[in-house]
């Protein structure tokens, strides 16, 4: 599955090589245009963060962000009165010119710098008059008022790695045994089970392509296939239970494996946040179609546990996004209308339609509803991204 | 003739109007609507009305800047009908089929509604609106931070799909509007073919039509679903001065109404206010038919060049047609009625006799060429994206198609897919969207 790396925070001199590339060349345009007036220009540096400005009034608004410190840094505009971000400029290069663009409201600015190595600045208060809207501000969330969350999510997946051990050995136990009959119902529970926990898929690291790897790179006869989805492939393709033995086996190893390692992770503190849409992205991408259905044909059950993910992080963090996010409804409507969608599908004996059996216009509104839940989805990340903030708030 | 792209000013002279405030209608939600500005339309009937239009060819000069740099004058989107019917081929297009998801009629209005928001940013251009730290961008960057016009066109049209139960608008269907039937030489591919609704977008590059696209699904999604797509593309008149020629080699689309004749476009292509059984919000629109015909290349390539002629009824070459010396020429089957100049058979006799009686079945013809990679056989899987616009389907495009059945040409093409649709009325102003009549 998709490994995802999300942007660190000002750590490595590396991370300002396209930065660097990006900002010359803004700059050059900028100079060849003429179109930086010097009353846009904003030095900032790791003693100054904007010195004195000031605008002609409310209204669109192009600052060029001059970082003239020998390291790079981040900078915001802020609202002094509470921390809210205005705008934001990301990994500025030394010595480059960024923009920053926004429409300045009525309101009090101030640019707020984060440079590497550097205690957090803020510069100049500024008040613009009149009484326009503009660019809302949306409260930043900080680092460490993130760590709970991260904290409640690890203790979380570890809970549901418990129970999905026991699952996996029960699984394991049938195949031995040679039942499987009750090993297709087992193998189902138990794969439901860890892509409820799919929110950790990035952070499993290794063990998620062992654990639930598909067959796209190694092809189905490969030996190096292992996991849930090699085990589908034999249920569902007439293997025997002395061939699926050994996988059955691996498997249930693995699981062990991951349930002794994961405690002692660190979670990166913006993964909880990004998972709220890339576990519904892989869903869109895998399951719905069709591409990771090695036969039991359940790919819209998987779709469900990925929605009961979704909607565990959602739960997490929920006191973070409903006084920032006014979108969370129609995330929650969207979810709903998805999940209706696809249970009407579950079959009288517990299995599922799967999505290529599927009239044309139900997998259309299914792939519709995915589609526009995603969209809501997608805020979250950056709303719920760990920033510095300055100690005054 | 082709604007510069511009700089973001760093102090904008006047604020940007805001566009429509985010969370005013369901597929908005969360998404910033774009700010139109930035980027001044083109003057009133500019180039891109005519870009290799007969009627109003662009100076060869300005043509050639305008296809080297990408970039078309804006093409005004409110008018009595869509801007996007009467203009010859733009230089690239997509026609793509979208399936409606939406849950009831409200949500179907919040469709129309949102359809109409892009489009007037779309096709006016404008810096969309930064999102600070409250989710991603509102613009996918593909045509940098400033949106050009380009002459972007989006025409809507809806599919008789639409008029079933699920909208409540059975009774409001359009009088001549059906699902497209097979016709004998058809090989029809029911995936792609039909749909609730069609958008045909066309600009002056495929980054422009791609930008719209993606523009337009996504802040659409949930309430459509893409059923079919097909890019094309519509070649420069080779030489210089003639008519785009087609992927068979042929100059193609030569003998069309003129679109600058109100008494022509009134009479075949503008469904007119009161016609016998059309719902009056109807009028305005247009039928609007799309037909995607492969042409088997590599067998018409190993025909030899006389044979194609005569197929065709037009010399390869020059475009002239078989009994004369001009391409504009009309042919004249009066004096050959056994066919020995252009024969009986022949493409441009059977698809447009020339004849009192079949005046009224001529269709405003467009063409765009397509590619579209190989087939089982590695063939190359090209042809014609062919579409046109008319006031009765019965009378124009299916008398037209009826006439050419079994004509010598049918064993070089494969027509698989494509619809029937109405094109909507136009958007008349700053508060109309499109279908409000339908949907009122």
């Amino acid at each position: 599955m998709v490994m995802r790396h999300k942007r660190l925070l000002s750590t490595a001199c590396t991370v300002f090589t396209a930065g660097l590339t990006v900002g010359l060349a803004a700059s050059l345009s900028a100079c060849s245009s003429g179109a930086a007036q010097p009353s846009n220009l904003v030095t900032v540096s790791s003693n100054q963060c904007g010195g004195a400005w000031s605008v002609q009034g409310p209204g669109w608004h192009t600052f060029q962000i001059d970082n003239q410190s020998t390291g790079g840094g981040e900078i915001d505009l802020i609202d002094p009165a509470n921390g809210a971000i205005y705008a934001e400029v990301e990994n500025t290069g030394p010595g480059t010119i960024t923009p920053m663009r926004l429409n300045l409201g009525s309101g009090t600015y101030a640019f707020m710098c984060n440079f590497n190595d550097f205690d957090t600045q803020v510069g100049a208060k500024v008040t613009v008059g009149g009484h326009a809207k503009g660019t809302p501000a949306i409260l930043p969330v900080s680092y460490n008022q993130t760590i709970p969350y991260a904290k409640k999510y690890q203790a979380h997946a570890e809970a549901g790695l418990k129970v999905l051990a026991r699952k996996t050995a029960t699984l394991a136990a049938d195949v031995r045994a040679g039942d499987l009959t009750a090993a297709k119902k087992d193998w189902l529970t138990a794969h439901l089970r860890y892509q409820t926990l799919g929110a950790a898929y990035g952070t499993f690291g290794d063990y998620d392509g062992e654990i639930d790897g598909d067959a796209n790179a190694t092809g189905v006869n490969s030996p190096d296939w292992t996991g849930f989805y090699r085990l589908e492939y034999g249920l569902w393709h007439g293997q025997s239970a002395k061939e699926l033995t050994p996988v059955a086996a691996t498997l249930d190893k693995n699981v062990k494996a991951l349930l002794a390692w994961w405690p002692a992770q660190q979670i990166p503190l913006s993964d909880v946040g990004l998972r709220t849409h890339e576990v519904l992205e892989n869903a869109l991408q895998f399951q719905l179609t069709g591409n990771d259905d090695y036969g039991s044909g359940t790919t819209l059950a998987t779709t469900l546990a990925n929605i009961q993910g979704t909607r565990y992080l959602l739960s997490l963090l929920r006191p973070l996004l409903v006084p920032r996010y006014a979108g969370l409804p129609a995330v929650y409507s969207g979810l709903g209308r998805l999940q209706s969608l696809i249970e009407k599908e579950h079959r009288p004996n517990g299995m599922w339609v799967p999505v290529s059996a599927l009239p044309a216009s139900a997998r259309q509104a299914i792939d519709a509803a995915c589609g526009a839940v995603l969209q809501s989805l997608a805020p979250i990340a950056s709303i719920t991204e760990p920033r510095n903030i300055a100690n005054d708030f | 003739m082709t604007s510069e792209p511009r700089e973001p000013s760093s102090t904008e002279p006047a604020p940007e109007p805001a566009g429509p405030p985010p969370g005013r209608r369901s597929f908005l939600r969360g998404l910033a609507g774009g700010v139109a500005g930035g980027v001044v339309a083109g003057g009133a009937g500019g180039a891109a009305a005519g870009y290799f239009s007969r009627s109003a060819p662009p100076a060869p000069a300005a043509a050639d800047e305008a296809a080297l740099t990408g970039r078309l004058p804006a093409v005004p989107f409110h008018g009595k009908h869509q801007a996007g019917i009467l203009p010859g081929p733009t230089p690239v297009t997509a026609v793509v089929s979208f399936d409606v998801t939406a849950g009831d009629q409200a949500s179907l209005t919040d469709l129309f509604q949102t359809l109409t928001d892009r489009a007037r940013f779309l096709t006016a251009g404008g810096t969309p609106p930064p999102v600070g730290i409250s989710g991603p961008p509102s613009d996918s960057g593909v045509l940098g931070p400033t949106v050009e016009p380009d002459g972007l066109t989006v025409t809507l049209g809806v599919g008789a799909t639409l008029f079933d139960d699920r909208y409540g608008l059975a009774s409001a269907r359009p009088a001549r509007l059906t699902t497209m039937t097979s016709f004998p030489n058809d090989n029809l591919d029911q995936a792609q073919c039909g749909g609730d609704l069609i958008v045909q977008l066309r600009a002056g590059s495929m980054d422009t039509v791609l930008h719209a696209l993606r523009d337009i699904a996504k802040n659409t999604r949930g309430g459509m679903q893409i059923n079919w797509r097909i890019d094309g593309f519509a070649s420069p008149a080779r030489p210089t001065g003639t008519v785009p020629r087609n992927l068979l080699g042929f100059m193609d689309g030569i003998a069309n109404p003129s679109v600058a004749s109100a008494r022509d476009m009134n009479s075949l292509v503008w469904v007119q206010p009161g016609a016998a059984g059309e719902p009056s919000w109807t009028a305005g629109g247009s039928y609007f038919v799309v037909r995607l015909i492969r042409m088997l290349v590599e067998f018409w390539d190993r025909v030899d060049v006389f044979e194609q002629e005569t197929m065709i009824g037009r010399r390869r070459d020059s475009g002239f047609p078989l009994d004369a010396a001009s391409i504009h020429a009309t042919p004249n089957f009066a004096t050959d009625p056994t066919g020995d100049v252009i024969p009986l058979t022949a493409h441009i006799r059977l698809a447009n006799p020339r004849t009192a009686a079949t005046e009224p079945s001529r269709i405003l013809r467009r063409g765009w060429n397509y590619d579209r990679g190989i087939d089982e056989v590695g063939d190359l899987d090209m042809g014609l994206i062919f579409t046109c616009f008319q006031q009765d389907i019965e009378r124009q495009f299916k008398a037209v198609q009826t006439r050419l059945i079994d004509e010598p040409l049918v064993d070089y093409v494969s027509p698989f897919g494509g619809g029937y649709f109405l094109a909507l009325p136009g958007v008349t102003g700053p508060s109309d969207y499109y279908g409000r009549a339908l949907l009122a």
